[in-house]
């Protein structure tokens, strides 16, 4: 994506929401570009799905402006809708229906072609003789398999994913995370929220963190993992290392003919440093997203001057 | 307009509508053969004086005569019930139902304006309620020609009193979309729109059985539909102006009110 000119796809310049007095979502600003995966994080009621759903145009802006695919929120969502697919979170379904016709009803009201149907429900072991039983017989995972498959059925050029694995089971999560990569090789721009970070370290290229309504900070998730932290665990046959010689390592305690420490930063001039017929074993046990969040924000206070919500 | 969501709320409805349009017809249709068999039987005893004559009547019909027949055929509870069950209660859950169920926002992830969205219910239901109101005015020509007095209707004068039929549930039905637009839960908007039409035919009722109280019945959208006094060259055109008015106000309420609503997540 570098170096090419990137259309903003959502944009939002101090986006507010208040319900009465309380603050569900305060001077949001973001743009998310054309043919990203685009992570929103946050607890719950941290003002994800206010997010969403203003964006959507269920929700009307207290204050400030959004657009998507260059269109206003405000006059514009039902041409903004014509180009996007939403699944919300916990998708409630026609449980009268069987999952074919909610799938025929939900993309003849979408007004365009189920182009992707067919690849969706493969992907997700969706078989005709699922599809024609009722929706009611379906389990929460077969649920959500429909929920992904109408909201992205008619090719939108803008998916929003408001928690969209939950439900799902590991296999299914990673048939939806090969999906959304070819959506992304296709140059689709995927929008959605989660508090599951190790999905987000997976699948997104930046991150939006959110708490209390507040935006706390957009990350490049490349760049996070880059400077994350990592567990180090060496062992050594005999002349154990003063641990101040070997760079990059911190915290290090020697135990017997180890040394444990965290290793953070570039690790080139670490693995050199070590390299020794004495060296028995290694290990490099790499921190999660999760741990890096942990890292990044442990000094972070919340914003004191907004309410918690549960939407 | 959207044609195929309208097409959808009647498949909804369906079994429904098919149960009620029958249960019309037959309701409709025994409306003439009691008249036929018990007018004389009433007619003497109200002539006894045995039971004051208003209490021989039901709102604005009575049994002495056929298009009274009809009146009280169509403002008895049965006929109210029947011709309720989509004018109060589909129109009230349509929307909040929805809502309350979480699948208005999937519904309104399409792009669908909410005045389309509320149009095409709208009209739906009222095809709905059209439908049950001919079945029930088509049972009662049926069981008048059955017992051979279809002759003392003036059958010229039906379509006036489908379009004043209508118009009356047309009212009840924009009142309980209206109610559906502004809950998200079906709770509060099946109550309040049961409860209007339970003021209305309170007030016509309160008003035929008690003299003294019989200006309550003006304010009683039921008793200005007297398919009575429309077969009896009577009509009365402020009936329709009336009907037509109280059916509009709810409209103009929803179409100003449910596109501004905020749609939060359902609970």
């Amino acid at each position: 994506m570098e170096g090419t000119p990137q259309r903003s796809i959502i944009s939002t310049r101090g986006l507010t929401k208040h319900y009465g007095s309380v603050a569900a979502l305060t001077d949001l600003t973001l743009d998310v570009e054309q043919g990203e995966i685009f992570g929103f994080l946050g607890p719950n009621g941290a003002g994800k799905s206010t997010t969403i759903r203003t964006l959507l145009g269920f929700l009307h802006a207290t204050r400030g402006e959004a657009r998507v695919l260059g269109m206003d929120v405000g006059t514009e969502s039902v041409e903004i809708r014509r180009l996007t697919g939403y699944l919300p979170g916990g998708i409630a379904l026609y449980d009268s229906l069987t999952g074919e016709q909610v799938l025929d009803y939900l993309v003849e009201m979408q007004g365009r072609e189920p182009y992707r149907r067919a690849d969706l429900c493969e992907r997700l072991e969706l078989p005709p003789s699922v599809l024609r039983r009722r929706v009611r017989d379906y389990s929460r995972g077969m649920r959500q398999k429909i929920g992904v498959v109408q909201a992205l059925q008619h090719d939108p050029e803008l998916a929003i994913l408001d928690e969209p694995t939950e439900g799902l089971d590991p296999l299914m999560q990673q048939a939806f995370y090969r999906i959304l990569d070819d959506l992304r090789r296709e140059g689709r721009t995927v929008f959605f929220s989660s508090h599951v970070l190790s999905e987000v370290e997976r699948l997104c290229d930046r991150v939006a963190i959110i708490r209390e309504g507040r935006l706390m900070a957009i990350h490049d998730v490349g760049e996070l993992l880059a400077r994350r932290r990592r567990r180090v665990t060496l062992r050594w046959r005999s002349g154990v290392p003063d641990p101040v010689t070997l760079p990059g390592l911190e915290d290090a305690e020697i135990d017997g003919n180890r040394i444990i420490g965290t290793l953070s930063g570039e690790i080139a001039a670490f693995v050199r440093s070590i390299a020794s017929p004495n060296l028995d074993d290694l290990l490099i046990e790499p921190a999660s997203l999760e741990e890096a969040f942990l890292e990044y924000y442990a000094d972070v206070p919340a914003p004191a001057d907004t309410e918690p919500d549960d939407r | 307009m959207r044609w195929r969501l309208f097409i959808q709320t009647l498949r909804w409805q369906r079994v429904r509508l098919a149960v009620v349009i029958l249960a019309g017809i037959a309701w409709g249709a025994i409306m003439p053969v009691l008249f036929d068999a018990f007018s004389d039987t009433i007619r003497e005893l109200a002539n006894s004086g045995a039971f004051p004559e208003e209490m021989l009547n039901i709102g604005s019909g009575s049994l002495f005569t056929l298009p009274g027949t009809i009146t009280l055929g169509l403002q008895h509870p049965l006929a109210l019930a029947l011709l309720g069950i989509f004018a109060v209660g589909a129109s009230s859950t349509a929307v909040a139902g929805e809502r309350a169920r979480g699948t208005l926002e999937v519904l309104l992830a399409r792009p669908i304006s909410r005045v389309a969205l509320y149009v095409s219910i709208l009209a739906a239901l009222l095809l709905a309620v059209l439908l049950v109101l001919s079945a029930i005015l088509g049972g009662m020509i049926g069981g008048a020609a059955v017992v051979g007095l279809v002759g003392e209707l003036d059958l010229a004068q039906m379509p006036l009193v489908l379009l004043n039929g209508f118009g009356l549930w047309a009212a009840f039905t924009t009142f309980g979309l209206a109610m559906s637009v502004t809950f998200d839960r079906p709770g509060p908007a099946i109550g309040l729109s049961l409860a209007w039409l339970l003021v209305h035919y309170f007030l016509e009722i309160l008003g035929s059985l008690w003299a003294d109280a019989a200006w309550t019945q003006e304010y009683s959208l039921l008793h200005h539909f007297d398919p009575g006094e429309i077969l009896t060259g009577r009509a009365d055109p402020t009936d329709l102006l009336i009907v037509f008015a109280a059916a509009v106000i709810p409209l103009a309420y929803a179409l100003i009110v449910f596109p501004r609503r905020d749609l939060a997540a359902p609970a």
